[in-house]
């Protein structure tokens, strides 16, 4: 039995241009805590197809982060549950898969950036020893010494158009200070053929001395250059699909704005596809491909961005994208929604942005609106959908 | 926000950029890769003389305690005579009997003109290794159980049934007072040493599983655990590797403050009476059997008692400095003010040490 390629049954299925990666259908979430029951995700749909980028939109408490965590059941189980619904990755339901074999599709087949690079690197240990551990995994997963869902070959061309900010980001790698008091600690104590893994997968985040990096904690790193050691750790196990949990919210502009084109320039080539989740509507529009707007639980709208930035279906992105402020004029106080985001124990019947929607009718208040497409016939993939009974009636923005 | 999306301006193609440039070439000396941990070591112990004071009072404990059990020729050298047989004369002069302090007796004699300094030596491996085997099953046997405990600890599941037993028994044990229930099962098992010792071992577990369950309990949803969970490690491995050495560090300098405590508790214990004879020579006992010529000769109680006090000093001050050194951070913020430069402090260094050392 050793040395042979554990084989649990489950084959994953090959990314092909025509079949989403990943498909969610009406996934219900919900919190229990003592009596009370909050819905943090309702009836959420979408689909994602290879080497593309599907950005989730929302304000704080929308449920985007139960959604991208509930991917790769790293939600807490209680008080978390998935209600109902099903999370189609590569063909294999993750929902009905059994808790404990969760663990094989984790890292190498969906990865995870998290939002504080801080907390989420082990302070504990040094950077080499972290990366290692990635490594580690997706090594012992291919010599079938660790058990995983076995991965279909990888068929997708996954080549994008090059960025330009992307060349400018490379023509100018970071270069490590060194805080006062720290030493060269000299080289890990690992294989010779791990420490150039290691380095490699360093040098791809466009580390510069990943030489120095590798000896250093996590604390004596700058808040840019752990985002990108936990990027590098996510890409060392060349995940199919890689979830971002609002990765850059913690850095400032400009290291985000470098963190976002090197990882729309990793996409391909590791070969893959991000669900990138963030409760900023640039970064949104400088990353994703497709974008979903939610809203207390909901998902509202979903589109190409364009579109959807441009030709909102929603009353509510129209809002959101109202409350953004721009530069070419001043007009004022920016406009702002009244009333509260619904308590999510208690949501009022029918469609969840009606208590403040601005065009609502009497129909709003009786039943949800389905995701419906504005545009019909379009082929799967740039369908322009919202949850609105009247999408015509929401402006396009100037 | 605007920054972040690219205007008709900033789009336009850019000048030509200057080639990066190379990473610089490290010149790096051949040293073994925990050499720094030792220099970070000695720098830390530079910065506390307490701690120092403790590590060195430790070593010189330890070190004495195994040349004593280890090596009697080295120890008759030393001493003049074989350890804790000072040859007994009868015809010896009466002036040998209870001296005080000298230089030829460093802790004075006793009514039978035996040298306490010996006595007390010959005493000490022994309390040392209670001393450090009671903690050391405490720590395996406590800790274990408070990592299974904390960690697999989801209501409805097995894991939690078994937390749940642990737990609730652990709370039987803590319920009486340590020294009481060590002194019953102790008397019940009879009198001597070994039981004496098992007695202590069968009441300090506990604790450690209180404290070991409390810091799982703190660590383990931390976000680089979710991290490690998301990337695919098994979770025994997040267990050791993530958990455990993250809560390693109080486990450890509770370990070290702990062996002080046992030895006081076992003399206490040894004072009372239930390790039987005065045949082997242990500190508790060496108290109570002296403890009747304390008004007259008093150095006879004080040689042990001092002994006792002593080896406890020694490990609280290592322990109570261990944090310092087992935490990176608050390590090179030692370092650093050890060693003042012309650059100023690292501020989150020195801020993050607070939150460094919770629990300990």
């Amino acid at each position: 039995m050793i040395g042979a390629r554990r084989d649990d049954g489950v084959t994953l299925e090959p990314p092909s241009a025509n079949e989403p990666l990943l498909k969610v259908e009406d996934l219900s979430i919900e919190y229990r805590v003592g009596a009370g029951t909050f819905q943090a995700v309702r009836d959420v749909s979408f689909e994602l197809y290879p080497g593309r980028v599907l950005g989730i939109v929302g304000e704080t408490g929308c449920g985007k982060s139960t959604l991208a965590h509930a991917i790769p059941r790293l939600l807490p189980e209680p008080p978390a549950k998935i209600r109902s619904g099903k999370i189609i990755y590569q063909g294999v339901d993750l929902a009905q898969v059994p808790k404990w074999k969760i663990p094989r599709v984790r890292g190498t087949g969906v990865g995870m950036v998290f939002q504080e690079p801080i907390n989420s690197l082990n302070p504990s240990f040094r950077i080499y020893s972290q990366v290692v551990e990635s490594i580690r995994v997706r090594r012992m997963r291919d010599a079938g010494k660790m058990p995983s869902f076995q991965p279909g070959p990888q068929a997708f061309d996954y080549s994008r158009r090059p960025q330009l900010s992307t060349a400018e980001a490379m023509a100018h790698p970071l270069t490590p200070v060194l805080p006062s008091g720290i030493r060269d600690r000299g080289p890990p104590p690992i294989p010779k053929q791990l420490r150039e893994e290691v380095l490699e997968a360093l040098r791809l985040v466009r580390i510069n001395d990943p030489e120095t990096i590798l000896g250093l904690y996590p604390h004596e790193l700058s808040g840019g250059m752990r985002q990108r050691v936990m990027i590098a750790m996510a890409l060392s196990q060349r995940p199919t699909l890689l979830i971002a949990d609002e990765p850059t919210s913690a850095l400032d502009v400009t290291i985000q704005a470098q963190v976002l084109s090197l990882m729309k320039e990793l996409m391909e080539e590791v070969k893959t596809s991000i669900l990138f989740i963030s409760h900023d509507l640039g970064v949104i529009a400088e990353m994703a491909d497709e974008v979903g707007v939610m809203y207390a639980g909901h998902l509202v709208e979903l589109g190409p961005v364009d579109e959807v930035f441009g030709h909102p279906g929603h009353p509510y992105t129209r809002a959101l994208l109202d409350s953004v402020p721009t530069r070419y004029k001043d007009d004022g106080p920016l406009p702002s929604l009244g009333g509260n985001v619904p308590n999510l124990s208690r949501l009022p019947p029918g469609c969840p942005f009606h208590t403040r929607c601005p065009i609502a009718e009497a129909p709003c208040s009786v039943s949800p609106g389905p995701l419906l497409e504005i545009l019909p016939g379009r082929p799967p993939g740039i369908q322009h959908r919202a949850a609105c009974l009247y999408p015509e009636r929401v402006e396009a923005r100037p | 926000m605007p920054a972040a999306i690219p205007t008709e301006e900033e789009a336009s193609p850019l000048p030509d950029l200057p080639p990066p440039t190379p990473a610089p070439v490290v010149v790096r000396s051949p040293r073994a890769p925990w050499s720094s941990a030792v220099i970070g070591f000695l720098r830390v112990m530079r910065a506390n003389p307490l701690t120092l004071a403790g590590f060195v009072l430790v070593v010189i404990i330890c070190v004495s305690a195994i040349v004593v059990a280890a090596v009697p020729p080295l120890t008759q050298l030393l001493l003049g005579h074989a350890l804790a047989a000072t040859p007994y004369d009868p015809n010896m002069p009466t002036a040998a009997l209870h001296q005080g302090p000298s230089f030829a007796h460093w802790f004075g004699t006793d009514e039978l003109g035996r040298d306490m300094f010996s006595l007390v030596l010959a005493a000490l491996p022994l309390d040392l290794a209670i001393g450090l085997s009671v903690t050391g099953f405490a720590l395996i046997v406590g800790s274990g159980l408070g990592l299974v405990a904390g960690f697999w600890d989801k209501p409805r599941t097995l894991g939690g049934a078994v937390s749940t037993v642990i737990m609730r028994v652990t709370d039987v044990f803590l319920a009486f007072p340590s020294l009481v229930l060590a002194l019953a099962v102790a008397a019940t098992l009879g009198r001597s040493i070994f039981t004496t010792v098992l007695a202590v071992m069968v009441t300090w577990w506990p604790y450690y599983v209180r404290l070991t369950r409390g810091e799982v309990l703190a660590v383990k949803n931390l976000p680089y655990v979710t991290a490690a969970r998301a990337s695919g490690v098994s979770e025994v491995r997040i267990l050791f590797r993530h958990v455990l050495r993250n809560i390693l560090e109080p486990l450890t300098i509770y370990y070290t403050l702990d062996v002080g405590t046992v030895l006081v508790t076992f003399s206490t214990l040894s004072f009372v009476g239930v390790t039987g004879s005065i045949t082997t020579p242990e500190w508790g006992q060496q108290v109570e059997f002296y403890q009747g010529l304390l008004p007259f000769y008093p150095w006879t109680v004080l040689a042990p008692g001092l002994a006792i006090f002593v080896t406890c000093l020694a490990f609280s001050l290592l322990g109570d400095g261990l944090r310092d050194i087992l935490d990176p951070r608050s390590r090179r913020a030692l370092i650093q003010a050890a060693q003042p430069s012309t650059l100023p402090a690292e501020v989150p260094a020195v801020a993050a040490r607070g939150g460094g050392g919770a629990g300990a």
